[in-house]
């Protein structure tokens, strides 16, 4: 066996193993990317859901009581709260173990909102955000294995579909997008 | 104006544990009132003698130039708050991005054995951040939203043995109209041919507030400037950190005159909100930098500022010098 050959069988067995020891960060990682990417329009972490309360009337602040409060909260199908507070002149809020509402209390219309974990996306957004302390040490191992993982990608063949073929061609595409965007972003 | 409210009502409801706890602490209050030596009220509290901390707290942000200039604060109100002789640490903690974030200093203050920390919230008005997520971090509420962004952010939460009093935030008082102010005068040539675009961070959920804030504040600039154009815009998550809010606002007012003088509402400087985003803002509006009048500035520092913060912490210690006496 020549020592090319040698090599190329080490490359593309570091390829396939490490391949399929990341898929699963990878994927991961794909997901949240696109996630964040579009954090303007949507939040990527935890579901808020919503509703609208109206109260009997419009309120001053210095009608409310703990028993006031109450009668909001059963509006809102909340038994008990744990504490309210005001924000400001015209608002009061008042929180719950697993949701808060916001009163406006000249308007008399209150917005109930609570809060959960998106499935999947909380999660491989913890992740990708680093939000586990030691967990960006992993992720700079993850980063490095995914270089390993492309560069023995380009030398698993030979021939005319290897890099010296087809592989050249298709490097130079795919660093075209970023940059354009570079030099777009610069005019 | 809106003023940060300091009292949390709680409900009536008290768990068992914390009935029977009330009890023997009546009892207890009841047997050392029949006590015929008795410690000086001001100067002790539950916890033994009384040793008082003053906190600054403010956003935190990467730029280290934003963080020095919290720190000089610092630097600069401590000597005149440790005068009274009733606090004896004054120290700066960061909400987020740095350390020593408000977690930090707490379990500080508790190993040293402080009794009470005035916490001055360095926020110019009322937003999530203000009014929960401080709050949160410092265990005096448990916002549903603020706890999971926390853990997400890793910002640590902590729930001090010391008790925690909150100042008001900057909007409260005069000091911000004073600066604001100050800063027109000191951009502003011919009033006549002039307007002002004040620039702020904003908040989506209290817009209201920040938009009442920025009207009042305008006014006052109005009144003892005599530029009679004013309007503001917001660079912060509200237009999702974008130029555009600060160049529609500088449009508005090179639409009827000359110049625009663009004030940031900031409460120090950080590279990517001064430069990048307001003045980003400016190269795009019409007219371009030669009808703009802009100075990268900030809040801080300022004495009127420094002086507001050492007269609320002083009526802090004055409240709680009050209850406590006999």
């Amino acid at each position: 066996m020549k020592p090319f050959d040698n090599a190329r069988k080490i490359n593309n067995i570091l390829h396939r193993d490490l391949g399929y020891f990341f898929a699963a960060l990878i994927i991961a990682y794909s997901l949240s990317g696109i996630a964040l990417n579009h954090v303007d329009e949507w939040n990527p972490d935890f579901v808020i859901t919503k509703k609208e309360i109206s109260l009997d009337r419009g309120y001053a602040k210095d009608e409310i009581t703990a028993s006031s409060i109450g009668r909001f909260s059963a509006l809102a199908g909340e038994p008990s709260f744990r504490l309210y507070d005001f924000p400001s002149e015209r608002q009061v809020k008042i929180y719950y173990k697993n949701a808060t509402m916001l009163v406006d209390l000249g308007s008399g219309k209150g917005t109930y909102e609570q809060v959960s974990r998106r499935p999947l996306f909380y999660q491989v957004n913890v992740l990708h955000r680093n939000s586990v302390e030691w967990w960006k040490w992993a992720s700079d191992l993850f980063a490095f294995m995914l270089i390993v993982i492309t560069v023995t990608g380009m030398f698993m063949l030979r021939g005319r579909n290897g890099l010296p073929g087809r592989g050249k061609w298709l490097i130079a595409a795919g660093a075209l997008p970023p940059l354009v965007a570079l030099v777009m972003q610069q005019l | 104006m809106p003023k940060q409210q300091r009292t949390l009502h709680f409900t009536g409801r008290k768990p068992a544990t914390a009935r029977l706890l009330l009890l023997v602490m009546m009892l207890f209050t009841a047997l050392a009132g029949c006590s015929t030596k008795q410690e000086p009220a001001t100067a002790t509290g539950p916890r033994g003698p009384r040793k008082t901390a003053v906190l600054l707290v403010s956003h935190g942000s990467p730029s280290e130039s934003w963080r020095n200039a919290l720190f000089d604060l610092e630097k600069r109100v401590a000597p005149e708050i440790l005068t009274s002789g009733s606090v004896t640490a004054v120290r700066t903690a960061f909400m987020e991005y740095a350390e020593p974030s408000i977690a930090t200093r707490l379990k500080e203050f508790d190993r040293e054995g402080f009794t009470d920390v005035v916490v001055v919230p360095l926020f110019l008005t009322v937003s999530p951040h203000s009014f929960d997520d401080l709050p949160t971090i410092m265990g005096q509420k448990e916002d549903p939203r603020s706890m999971e962004t926390l853990k997400l952010e890793k910002i640590e939460r902590y729930k001090p043995q010391a008790a925690i009093r909150m100042t008001p935030l900057l909007d409260f008082g005069d000091a911000l109209r004073q600066n604001v102010v100050r800063r027109a005068r000191a951009l502003s040539k011919h009033p006549a041919d002039e307007g002002i675009v004040l620039i702020g961070y904003g908040d989506e959920e209290y817009e209201k507030e920040w938009n009442e804030l920025f009207v009042k504040v305008g006014q006052a600039v109005r009144q003892e400037t005599g530029i009679d154009a004013l309007t503001h815009g917001w660079c912060g998550h509200i237009v999702r950190y974008r130029p555009d809010s600060t160049t529609t606002a500088v449009n508005r007012i090179l639409k009827h005159k000359k110049r625009a003088l663009v004030l940031p509402v900031l409460v120090a400087f950080d590279e990517n909100f001064q430069v990048r985003i307001i003045g980003g803002g400016i190269e795009k509006a019409d007219g371009g930098k030669e009808r703009v009048s802009y100075k990268p500035d900030s809040l801080l520092p300022d004495p009127a500022i420094e002086e507001w913060i050492v007269k609320a912490v002083k009526t802090e210690i004055e409240t709680l010098n009050a209850k406590t006496r006999p």
